[in-house]
């Protein structure tokens, strides 16, 4: 019963969030500053967990396709799978923990401290002021943020099975543009800026509605992560079912 | 203290982020990992399916270059080939395309040719290409293959079906078989002596040919004691020269005791039989490794040829139809039928109160057989068996190559007639086309003498032979 009343809090705060949206005005310099924080901020840790990704599925699927001599599946495999699946939905954990669990701890800690009760009285509102352009700006960088992941993931799926494999460089690539279709970039794309509307959703949602403290803050910040990593995972079952 | 505003930074990074989704997005051309070098190559497949840009260009599995470029001519896939500047493909390569595994990455595997060939230049072209083997294709010829095999059969069936045909067939079979059992016989007794009466026959024809020559002017010098002998027939005074003609013929006598002198000398030597002997040993040796070295070979191969014979006299053609099984380079069995315009021959023989009746019947529609065994020593050819349906021998003089065969053949020996001789001539105009003439029957008591010219046609069969080797007789 708690977690559909949840649900419904989140789908209002959803309609709230769209109708402040297309209000002017909107504060760009706001909606900057989040873009950098999730974004700009978050390219380290996407690079990083891209290349990594890349590199393991080359070396883990260049173990299968030798079984049967398909070496050369391997571009195409590490590719499928990064613009597919593993960019964005990477990319939307990695920024849930960086960035959701921020917003979560940020609001809450505004809640708790009252700055949000003070903003409604200096007649700002608070969602306008500090949702619109968090929820904004995820939704925008997350597919940035996919894209570089996605291509760092090819390079690091490239630089093992060419450098350290020795598949055919030139087959690999081939294999790649073969099998993989535009369509597949930007379904993934799509999945990713979904993943960043509910990660910045439910991390303010839970910053907004922290209640009880310090204490109250951490259990907001914990309960941001572990709802938006659910979320995620249990939304791109259903996205893949329905894009592809 | 410089610093970069939030709308640099995120611009910077969309601006990146873009540059790097169109690059995916787009991806045209090379990826420039590495310096582009290398020469041309073009060569014409009939297909590439799977061959792709950038796929392996190897000699014996190691990589010497890449597929640079894949476009249609004629119908045709051309396909460009980068090759590394250290590899110089000689000019008789020859390309194919390979595929690894099962998934098949296809690439372009090129044997290397020899080096008298010379070397292929820059954008020039492999011209000997192997293509890819094409299953359905494999599949239709083989359909065709067994509706001949059908066809074929059908008509054999109607040849041999019927019991007259089967017992003609069952005697024919019987006679073929004791014939090669005799041959074989002989053959295993003799097969040494034969290659040793070869290489004497040899040295005997020499000799001969000296003692021809010899014969020849002692003939010459009969014929003039000849003359003399009729003029002294006619001469009144024949005892007057009665003495001188038997002096002459004294003389004659004499040359022909030194002629025999020469021969006899000649094998009573024991030198001479010595250095026989110790040559023949060796021809033995160097026969044997020929042998060795044939036999390892593949050596199975079968032949089919059609000969046409225009008979002059007859005003009518004779065809044979021959399938010559030669399981090794020199032993080989022929098969064959042949339409004679005179056909068939029978003959009774009734005894009646006493008094025997001799009937020939001569059957035009009959075909006759030819079945026979050969062996080639060098030049020349040894051959039995049947031939047009009655026993017979034949031998054959190979000259220029293979290109001239003379030929001399005595078969259907009977005792109430002559045998039928036949000699002719065959030579090779074309690769497959052979021109012969010849004289048939030439000692008939019969008034079948005829000379003849025709042609005939010869070619090395591959599909019978894979039937004959490989294929299951159907039960």
């Amino acid at each position: 019963m708690e977690n559909i009343e949840e649900m419904g809090k989140i789908l209002l705060l959803f309609i709230s969030i769209i109708s402040w949206m297309v209000r002017p005005p909107l504060k760009l310099r706001l909606i900057f500053k989040q873009m950098e924080f999730v974004g700009v901020k978050s390219i380290y840790v996407v690079v990083l967990t891209g290349t990594f990704t890349g590199m393991v599925l080359a070396l883990q699927s260049y173990y299968g396709f030798r079984m049967f001599s398909a070496e050369s599946l391997v571009g195409s495999t590490v590719a499928l799978s990064m613009t597919r699946e593993l960019g964005p939905v990477l990319t939307a954990l990695m920024v849930t923990a960086r960035a959701g669990s921020a917003m979560a701890a940020e609001l809450g800690t505004m809640r708790v401290t009252e700055q949000i009760d003070a903003l409604s009285v200096m007649a700002t509102n608070p969602v306008k002021h500090l949702i619109v352009p968090r929820v904004i700006a995820s939704v925008i960088m997350l597919p940035i943020l996919t894209i570089v992941s996605d291509f760092m993931g090819i390079i690091g799926g490239y630089f093992v099975g060419v450098m350290v494999l020795h598949i055919n460089k030139g087959i690999f690539v081939k294999n790649i543009t073969r099998y993989v279709d535009l369509g597949d970039l930007y379904n993934g794309l799509t999945k990713a800026a979904v993943f960043g509307l509910i990660l910045s959703l439910v991390g303010c949602y839970k910053g907004f509605n922290t209640t009880g403290g310090a204490e109250g803050v951490g259990k907001a910040t914990t309960e941001a992560v572990v709802l938006a990593s659910i979320t995620i995972l249990i939304s791109d079952y259903f996205l893949t079912a329905i894009m592809f | 203290m410089f610093s970069i505003s939030s709308e640099a930074k995120v611009g910077l990074f969309v601006f990146v982020a873009l540059i790097l989704l169109a690059y995916m997005s787009f991806r045209v051309g090379e990826y420039g990992f590495g310096l582009k070098k290398g020469y041309f190559v073009n060569v014409v497949f009939d297909n590439v399916t799977g061959l792709d840009k950038d796929a392996s260009v190897t000699i014996a599995g190691v990589e010497i270059g890449k597929v640079e470029r894949i476009s249609l001519t004629d119908g045709k896939a051309s396909v460009t080939l980068r090759i590394t500047p250290d590899v110089k493909l000689e000019k008789d390569v020859r390309a194919s395309i390979k595929s690894h595994g099962i998934l098949g990455d296809k690439f372009v595997e090129i044997e290397p040719g020899t080096k008298e060939s010379g070397y292929i230049e820059v954008d020039g072209q492999i011209k000997r290409v192997e293509q890819q083997a094409d299953i359905d294709k494999l599949l239709r010829e083989l359909g065709t293959i067994a509706n001949d095999v059908m066809a074929v059969t059908a008509s054999l069936k109607k040849v041999v079906g019927g019991d007259e045909g089967v017992a003609n067939l069952r005697a024919i079979i019987q006679n073929t078989r004791e014939l090669s059992e005799n041959l074989n016989t002989v053959v295993k007794q003799n097969d040494e002596k034969f290659s040793i009466m070869v290489s004497s026959l040899k040295n005997a024809a020499t000799e001969m040919e000296k003692t021809f020559a010899a014969l020849s002017d002692i003939t010459s010098k009969i014929n003039r004691g000849e003359g003399t002998v009729g003029r002294l027939v006619k001469d009144e005074a024949v005892f007057e020269k009665l003495d001188r003609t038997v002096a002459s013929l004294e003389e004659i006598s004499d040359k022909i005791n030194e002629g025999r002198g020469t021969i006899g000398r000649l094998i009573n030597d024991e030198e001479t039989v010595e250095n026989l002997n110790a040559s023949l040993k060796t021809i033995d040796k160097s026969m044997e490794g020929i042998n060795r070295y044939i036999s390892k070979a593949e050596q199975f191969r079968t032949f089919l040829s059609y000969r046409g014979e225009y008979l002059f006299d007859n005003s009518d053609a004779k065809s044979y139809l021959n399938l010559k099984i030669q399981p090794k380079e020199d032993k080989f069995y022929i098969l064959g039928i042949v339409a004679d315009p005179r056909g068939s021959r029978t003959t009774y023989d009734r005894t009646t109160n006493g008094t025997t009746t001799h009937t020939e019947e001569w059957d035009r529609d009959q075909l006759l057989f030819n079945a026979e065994i050969g062996k080639r020593y060098k030049d020349i050819v040894l051959r039995g068996g049947l031939l047009e349906s009655t026993g017979g021998v034949g031998i054959d003089y190979y000259a220029f190559d293979d290109k001239l065969r003379l030929t001399f053949e005595a078969f259907d020996f009977d005792t109430d007639r002559d045998p039928h001789l036949k000699i002719y001539a065959d030579y090779r105009l074309f690769k497959h086309l052979y021109l012969t003439a010849g004289w048939d029957d030439f000692v008939s008591d019969e008034g079948n003498e005829s000379p003849f010219v025709g042609f005939s046609i010869k070619f090395e069969d591959e599909d019978l032979k894979y039937l004959l080797t490989s294929t299951p007789i159907p039960k």
